[in-house]
């Protein structure tokens, strides 16, 4: 049931590639939206089979593939991935519809697009490390030519700066990995087989740190984000929404996955310097976003300190602060996809993306009235006004994490507050103010482009009042990470043990 | 000032041209004689163009259809303004709660205007003389096509939006002092006759009624206040029931192909504005069927000097910051210190409206929108984006016309204070121009649009 997630799209852009060469590419476009489709409904189902009361794994598969590597093919779901691969088919659907339908080589576009998607549908649904791995590694190639070929004027270099860091990351992620089984001498890189090994406590904290850096390039944190302004911004609007919204998922992922759950107790250790990376991250993330004057370069900024939020939540590991962390991991997913596709339709009609140039874009008749609209909703989203789901998110965060870091949660909160003014500063100068006469002659916006931020916008709502609906699946999960997580008391005692028996 | 014997002349003839527009038309289209320098001035090309007895608005086939298209537009809604505003001066008067003040009798519907039909005192408009058949019917069914209650109508907003007649009245009142001394019509306001005359007819209208006369005892002032306004509602009805049978035939005259050019339409405006220059500006009102007279024509206020340079000042130039068309910090110095300074009109707007509905601007804009003549809508439909912002474009248009309507007063001005575009004489032809150069000044400032409107793409 799952591996239709992974190979539905995969196989879809094999028929994509193969298409006639020259089919137009609004049909091309069609076909991929009609497999994307698929798999979205194809979700739906498994969304409605799950069963939120069991914290473990659900509807697993296993195929024994190269046994004497460790590698099977092993995937299952729990209250973490489910939503994630929600995420992941909801915002290729609406990659697509964002995508232009004249679309250059779009068979390649699409294919590549499809390829993704069933890629991060593996690395969310995989069981075994290195299945994972091979997953996560396989976004790289196609991110780097989606960027490179139908990038704007600096995609060469934002591609390649992409290129190297995500292989950086990679590489740290495969050493961690190896690291782990090799040291715990599991029998393969089964997660169940790994799960129960132990290891000293400055191993731990070895490893630990090794995959924390290779996920924190990828989410991306402070200091490690550098790559992400550039590749955001050159990227175009549909790639971006799937950098922002769905690449970046596979690191908080990891970290939830991986570091939290296989190294509990050098997490605990780490916990308080990981809440001050992450206030760190967030204040940086806001700050940087107000000095900005383009507005996707601003909104790829807000990323880096939303992103932060996720990682307060996971130092924080309360089951409260975890529920809050996959549900922002799905907040931002939405946010950041609505913000990035009005940025895509501002620029498209007005021909700009400056702050200083962008003005009056609410005016109803020549302006792009219902876009700013959306954006100024998308704003209200990402600084956490209540109603919406990016407030639920962060309230959840910030409730569960002040008890253990309330200095760092404190900050965190500066940094909505500073959210605000960023997105103030955008809306105010872009939605309000007068219209230029001498410019204001943008073409209109037509209800296909305005259908993607409508959903978003339906999402973001929806889930903002019925909360619920977003927090329910991951809180079995949440609860059994927590579980397994022990406390520092119960470190200390099992050191004091372990000492003892030395003895 | 009186005006030159030939204006006299000229408003004898009116009539006579009238079924042969063109010959006079055309006649002020002469190269002069006596070159002088080219000027120097920023807009030289525009005042070549005037001293060729051309117009600000360009000289293209595209203006022309703008420009007529617009005034046949504004001349239906100000069919209603013309008469509302006459309504409201003559029978609301000092009504203090007029809530019906937009709900015009049909007296006064079917009042006759005195420059169109069969016993027009000078037939300007070949048509009827009382309300326009387009109006009717939509004061009849609104937009909505369908025969309500009037009342439903109103709060819909389906009705001609007096708003901005209104607004244009307290423009003119408010920037009282213009043109004095020529202006009489201002400080007779002012004067012990006037006050008398409306102290006369504030007793009668509240007559029955002790709390309304305790207060004017109370406070005089106000109420004379009130009643000023009154004779504003006054002055702009009557020069408004001129001009929408000039625009009316104007746009006629297109339809016939009488009107080829863009100076053809503003000599047209010319030989009309000297023809009813003297027409009489008054304030009559009528209370249980006797009529007061708080003006009297016999006072001798005319058209021209009294309501028409006074209207051009204080609604194409002057006005007020509208609310809602920008955003305005007077503390910040934003709004100018001296009324005479103040350059929001029409000549200047910014037609784009932001956020709010209902600022006078897209009121008027919502009126004309109502009948627009089908080649006009069918030209709209093929730029920026078609019917969905009809109204900017054809904002922009009417700020054509007007710029075509100021070029007309300003030919006027000309031609009853200086000199002829053909004078012989080299110093009365650079009389001539610093007299343009004076007037295009005024376009110098920023937020202007003439240099926008000199670019067919402005839209």
């Amino acid at each position: 049931m799952l591996s239709l997630l992974i190979w539905l799209p995969i196989a879809g852009a094999l028929i994509v590639g193969c298409l006639p060469a020259n089919l137009p590419s609004s049909k091309v476009r069609v076909g991929a939206l009609g497999i994307a489709s698929a798999v979205l409904l194809w979700t739906v189902l498994i969304v409605s089979q799950f069963n939120i009361h069991l914290p473990g794994m659900q509807m697993t598969e296993y195929l024994p593939w190269i046994e004497t590597l460790g590698l099977n093919y092993q995937l299952g779901v729990d209250g973490l991935s489910l939503v994630l691969i929600a995420l992941n088919s909801l915002l290729v659907w609406i990659a697509i519809l964002t995508s232009s339908e004249q679309t250059d080589r779009p068979r390649l576009f699409y294919a590549l697009l499809l390829l993704i998607n069933g890629g991060v549908a593996g690395a969310f649904l995989s069981q075994n490390l290195l299945l994972f791995f091979l997953f996560y590694e396989l976004e790289l190639v196609p991110f780097y030519l989606l960027i490179s070929i139908w990038g704007g004027a600096k995609r060469g270099y934002a591609a390649v700066k992409f290129l190297i860091y995500t292989a950086v990351s990679g590489a740290l992620i495969l050493a961690g990995f190896l690291g782990l089984v090799w040291l715990t001498k599991a029998p393969s890189f089964s997660f169940d087989d790994i799960l129960g090994q132990t290891l000293p406590i400055g191993v731990q904290v070895t490893l630990l740190l090794i995959l924390t850096i290779g996920f924190a390039i990828k989410i991306p944190l402070v200091p490690f984000h550098t790559w992400l302004p550039d590749t955001y911004v050159e990227a175009s609007t549909p790639i971006a929404i799937m950098l922002g919204g769905i690449l970046a998922k596979l690191g908080t992922y990891g970290l939830f996955r991986f570091c939290l759950q296989l190294f509990p107790e050098a997490w605990v250790k780490l916990a308080p310097a990981f809440a001050i990376w992450a206030a760190v991250s967030i204040i940086y993330g806001a700050v940087a976003a107000i000095a900005q004057k383009d507005i996707k370069r601003m909104v790829a900024y807000s990323s880096i300190g939303h992103m932060g939020y996720i990682f307060l939540a996971a130092a924080a590991s309360t089951t409260l602060s975890l529920v809050g962390g996959i549900s922002q991991m799905v907040a931002h997913g939405l946010i950041l996809a609505i913000l990035f596709h009005l940025v895509g339709v501002v620029e498209h009609k007005v021909g700009t993306r400056e702050l200083d140039v962008l003005n009056g874009l609410m005016n109803p008749i020549r302006g792009l009235p219902t876009i700013s609209s959306l954006l100024v909703l998308g704003g209200m989203a990402s600084a956490g006004i209540p109603g919406l789901a990016g407030f639920i998110a962060e309230f959840l965060i910030f409730q569960g994490s002040y008890a253990t870091f309330p200095l760092q949660t404190l900050l965190a909160v500066v940094g909505t507050g500073l959210t605000a003014v960023y997105f103030v500063i955008l809306l105010n100068r872009t939605c309000f103010g007068k219209l230029d006469n001498a410019t204001a002659y943008y073409p209109k916006v037509v209800f296909t482009e305005k259908f993607p931020a409508l959903v978003l916008a339906g999402l973001i709502l929806l889930l903002g009042v019925q909360p619920s609906w977003l927090v329910r699946w991951s809180e079995s999960t949440a609860t059994a990470f927590v579980a397994a997580i022990p406390t520092v008391e119960q470190i200390a005692l099992s050191q004091s043990i372990a000492t003892d028996l030395k003895q | 000032m009186p005006l030159p014997l030939s204006l006299s002349q000229e408003v004898l003839t009116f009539d006579v041209l009238v079924p042969l527009p063109f010959t006079r038309m055309t006649a002020t289209l002469i190269e002069p004689k006596t070159k002088i320098p080219p000027s120097q001035h920023e807009f030289a090309e525009i005042i070549h163009r005037l001293e060729r007895g051309g117009a600000m608005l360009p000289d293209t086939p595209e203006n022309l259809m703008q420009i007529i298209g617009l005034y046949k537009a504004y001349a239906v809604p100000m069919d209603f303004y013309w008469r509302d505003l006459l309504y409201i001066a003559e029978q609301v008067f000092l009504d203090p709660l007029p809530f019906f003040k937009y709900f015009i009798s049909q007296e006064y519907l079917d009042r006759h205007n005195h420059y169109a039909g069969d016993d027009a005192d000078l037939r300007i408009w070949r048509g009827q003389a009382t309300a326009h058949p387009e109006l009717i019917e939509f004061i009849q069914t609104g937009e909505v096509k369908s025969k309500l209650p009037r009342l439903l109508h109103h709060f819909w907003h389906d009705r001609i939006n007096m708003e901005f007649a209104e607004e244009c009245m307290r423009a003119m009142l408010w920037h009282r002092r213009m043109y004095c001394p020529v202006n009489q019509f201002d400080p007779y306001l002012d004067s012990e006759e006037y006050k008398q005359n409306a102290d006369r007819a504030i007793r009668a209208y509240f007559k029955n009624n002790p709390l309304m006369l305790g207060l004017y005892n109370l406070f005089p002032d106000m109420f004379l206040e009130q009643c000023r306004q009154a004779s504003y509602y006054s002055n702009l009805g009557l020069f408004w029931e001129v001009m929408a049978p000039v625009f009316f035939e104007m746009s006629d005259l297109y339809d016939e192909g009488k009107i080829a050019s863009v100076p053809d339409a503003m000599n047209f405006l010319v030989n009309g504005i000297f023809a009813i220059a003297g027409r009489p500006i008054y304030h009559h009102v009528y209370i249980r069927g006797e009529c007061y007279e708080i003006i009297p024509k016999s006072k001798g206020f005319t058209w021209l000097y009294e309501a028409a340079l006074p209207y051009v000042e204080a609604v194409f130039y002057r006005t007020s910051p509208f609310r809602g068309t920008k955003s305005y910090n007077a503390q910040a110095g934003q709004v100018p210190d001296d009324q005479k300074d103040f350059h929001y009109g029409v000549l200047y707007a910014d037609k784009f409206p932001v956020g709010t509905a209902g600022i006078p601007p897209t009121l008027l804009a919502q009126d004309m929108y109502h009948f627009l003549p089908p080649y006009l809508v069918e030209y709209y439909k093929k730029h920026c984006r078609g019917e969905d912002d009809m109204l900017i474009q054809l904002a922009v248009s009417f700020q054509r016309s007007m710029y075509c309507v100021t070029s007309a007063v300003i030919q006027a001005l000309r031609q009853a204070l200086l000199y002829p575009l053909d004078d012989p004489n080299p110093k009365h032809l650079l009389a001539n121009r610093k007299f343009f150069e004076a007037q295009i000044d005024r376009f110098k400032r920023p937020e202007a649009r003439l240099r926008n409107i000199q670019s067919q793409d402005y839209r």
